[in-house]
């Protein structure tokens, strides 16, 4: 099999359809021995359906644990749930009436004891973490299939043991066998009550159901074994409560399993609700998802090769955590109670939704990053643009301009050296020269104010609008307001938006009467010009709006261009005063 | 011609000498020529000259240093005519010249040195009068209730306004209009009429009133 765009699936052993299988032969297994003892129950006792119950409640549990996960060493729960469902049929086959049944029925008679320490200790992830662990299950292991074997050998049964060696007397065997077995049973319940008050939250989460049944299994089996296995009333009583727990040991596991269930379930709702989410919101979302309070998010900083929180803060990598890495980029990570780790499936869930969600924030930070970076530097080149226009009229002021007047007057006085008269047609050239001249510096003049008025830069905004409207050849009518101190950018652009506009109005909608409007309104600077022209102004067409849209873009301002044919054109712009 | 004393701000230095020699040939004598404005605002004080022809930009940072000094002298200073010349010319700064006194005041653009009217321009502000660009006239004639208002002129009348906003005396108005002082006399009685200005007797308040006439807003 292939993954698309992925890499192929490595082809190994996989553990659970082996444990489905062995559960298969299991259930086969228990059902030949409730058939075999069927002879050998109690009349009217519900034996068989209590055995099957039990027995079958472990093989499927086991199966599903196995399915639901299927990696090492979670696995070893399923693998030891249907081991002791299969030594839970076993410890039945010392009921069959059958002396040679029964007598290797007694030496299983205990088999699933061992497998359900083991289970105990092990739980949730499968692994025996400490040496205690180990030695006790060990030691479990040990009673179950040897302590208790060899046992058999001085243990005297109704039905016909055919080990039976050595009879001892006042069965002191069998107590001493059940002493060891209380001593495992009394070792078993304090490890498992100090993991529970050791544990976190998560960690609490995932023992109880199994250790509430686990505790009270046990707590009713060393009782027993204090009070004696004796036909007795409270040995009735308490062999029946130890078998409901026994009945409810699966169950609790199965509640485990339901529990996963349920953290899927989270990890919809938390696919449901993330998006969009406040980084803050989002660290809440995930650890709700995950059960964990104290989990942190932190953000990677490739450039620091460190993580932050939401507001920046170091995120120390000094308990378990899962990192969230997205497209082969490590985005986050996911710093947690060791715990979570039980959980790796609904972990990685929430890790790769998170991943999805925190690289979504990460695009939309870059991408509003590099919005803003682009507006400043469209303000930049628009900015550098009037610059440059500055000095090209500073320097025609300062350079050609005051050449071409010192020529001129020059110029004269060569004149004035002529004596009168004296050479007529070269009095006539200097003239035409000087005509020339003066016509050139003419030129010159409306040349250096098209490319910026000096009084712009000089006086400011509102003396440059009055030149404007002094110098058009049509009424133009000001409206001025008080206005604050204006940046330069503002400025220019209100100058250029006016001035363009007056042209516009002039050549192209033959206008007869133009008022502009100049006034603060909400901390922006409003320009308005108005003509009662022909209207029809488009936009989109010829360069001139354009232009003088995105110069007033580059201040994050807005242009408004308004005119039916037949209504005149209003062009209206709002230019902030203060940038964002 | 006995020669007027003259201080001439230019930073431009051939300008300024080409200048100097103009004047010189016109039987000015140059007290000092300089090139910023704290230098002549020091040159004025020094000389008391008639006449100071002040650049409008000058260092340090060629912004309007040269009229505000302009306006500085003709304050400190009011028997000192102030001639300052420009490359562009704007309204806004003839008004800042100018206030309210319109003696020994004259406002032109720098091409108009070469011209044939900038030695009378030069006598008439050193004298106490006044010379202002044709084009800043125009300009201030053609805004736009100006017009309104003006409509009711005849074209001659117009041209009278004009060379009488522009400083021009009566008689020079006729000389240069080819009319007879009476004609001219006549011209101006009905332009202040027409645009209800008081009939002022002397030429400087004659002028004032056209130039606050056109100046108002």
């Amino acid at each position: 099999m292939e993954l698309v765009g992925g890499a192929p699936v490595r082809t190994r052993l996989r553990p659970a359809p082996l444990i489905g299988t062995l559960a298969a032969v299991g259930a086969c297994w228990g059902a030949l021995v409730l058939v075999v003892t069927a002879s050998g129950q109690h009349e009217g006792s519900t034996g068989i359906a209590f055995s099957a119950a039990v027995g079958g409640g472990y093989l499927v549990a086991g199966v599903i644990a196995a399915y639901r996960r299927p990696e090492v060493p979670a696995v070893r729960i399923g693998l030891l749930m249907v081991l002791i469902g299969i030594g839970w049929f076993a410890e039945d086959v010392q009921i069959s009436v059958d002396p040679v049944v029964h007598t290797v029925g007694l030496l299983l008679r205990s088999a699933s004891a061992g497998f359900l320490v083991h289970l105990l200790l092990a739980y949730p992830d499968g692994v025996l973490r400490t040496g205690v662990d180990r030695v006790l299950t060990a030691v479990s292991y040990t009673a179950v299939f040897v302590l208790i074997p060899v046992s058999t050998l001085s243990f005297d049964t109704l039905i016909p043991n055919l080990l039976l060696v050595w009879p001892s007397p006042y069965g002191v065997v069998a107590r001493a066998v059940d002493g060891v077995q209380f001593v495992i049973g009394a070792a078993v319940t304090a490890v498992l009550v100090r993991r529970w008050v050791t544990s976190s939250r998560p960690a609490r989460r995932v023992l109880a159901p199994l250790f509430a049944v686990g505790l009270f299994g046990g707590s009713t089996s060393v009782l027993d074994a204090l009070l004696g296995t004796e036909i007795s009333w409270h040995h009735d009583v308490l062999v029946g409560m130890t078998r409901a727990a026994m009945l409810a040991l699966p169950l609790a596991f199965l509640s485990g399993v339901w529990r996963v269930r349920l953290g899927r379930t989270s990890v919809a709702n938390l696919l449901a609700r993330m998006p969009g989410s406040p980084p803050g919101r989002l660290r809440a979302l995930l650890a709700q998802a995950l059960g964990d309070p104290s989990l942190q998010v932190g953000y990677h900083r490739p450039e620091h090769g460190d993580y932050v929180d939401a507001d920046g803060r170091p995120v120390p990598l000094d308990r378990a955590f899962t990192p969230v890495d997205r497209g082969g980029r490590r985005v986050a990570v996911l710093v947690h109670d060791p715990a979570l780790q039980d959980d790796h499936h609904v972990l990685l869930a929430v890790a790769s939704a998170a991943a999805l969600e925190l690289d979504n924030q990460r695009l939309a930070a870059e991408v509003r990053a590099q919005l803003a970076e682009v507006k400043a530097s469209r303000a930049r080149i628009v900015a550098a643009g009037d610059e440059q226009r500055r000095r090209v009229e500073r320097d025609l002021h300062d350079g050609a301009q005051q050449r071409l007047v010192t020529a001129a007057l020059t110029l004269r006085l060569a004149r004035q050296r002529l004596v009168a008269g004296a050479d007529a047609e070269l009095d006539e050239l200097l003239r035409r020269s000087a005509g020339s001249l003066e016509e050139a510096l003419a030129e010159l003049r409306e040349l250096a104010r098209g490319i910026h008025p000096s009084v712009l830069s000089d006086l400011g905004l509102k003396p440059a609008l009055r030149a404007l409207a002094a110098r058009s050849p049509q009424p133009v009518e000001l409206v001025e307001a008080d206005l604050p101190d204006l940046s330069e950018l503002v400025a220019a652009t209100a100058y250029y938006v006016a001035a363009e506009s007056v042209t516009n109005a002039l050549k192209h909608a033959s206008a007869d009467h133009i008022r502009i409007e100049v006034d603060v309104r909400d901390s922006a600077l409003r320009l308005a010009v108005v003509d009662d022209g022909t209207g029809g102004a488009d936009p989109a067409r010829g360069t001139g709006l354009t232009g003088l849209r995105d110069r007033v873009s580059a201040v994050d301002g807005v242009l408004t261009v308004r005119g039916e044919p037949g209504t005149g054109t209003s062009v209206i712009a709002l230019l902030p005063l203060e940038r964002p | 011609m006995t020669g007027l004393g003259v201080v001439i701000a230019d930073d431009a230095r051939l300008f300024r000498s080409a200048l100097a020699e103009l004047l010189t040939n016109a039987g000015c004598r140059i007290l000092a020529e300089v090139g910023d404005a704290d230098a002549l605002l020091a040159a004025v004080e020094a000389n008391v000259p008639d006449l100071a022809v002040v650049d409008i930009r000058m260092p340090p940072r060629h912004h309007l240093e040269g009229l505000h000094a302009a306006v500085r002298i003709r304050t400190s200073r009011p028997s000192v005519g102030v001639l300052l010349l420009s490359q562009y010319l704007e309204v806004s700064h003839l008004t800042e010249l100018v206030g309210d006194v319109t003696r020994g005041v004259g406002y032109l653009l720098k091409d108009r040195a070469s011209g044939g009217d900038f030695l009378n321009a030069v006598h008439r502000v050193a004298a106490g009068g006044c010379a202002f660009d044709p084009d800043v006239v125009s300009a201030m004639l053609a805004g736009p209730r100006r017009r309104d208002l003006l409509d009711g002129l005849t074209a001659r009348e117009l041209e009278v306004l004009a060379l009488m906003a522009q400083g021009r005396s009566n008689q020079a108005i006729a000389a240069e209009l080819s009319l007879t002082g009476k004609t001219v006399e006549t011209h101006v009685r009905n332009i202040f009429q027409r645009l209800t200005l008081p009939i002022e007797s002397g030429h400087h308040r004659r002028v004032l009133a056209v130039l606050a006439y056109l100046r108002s807003r």
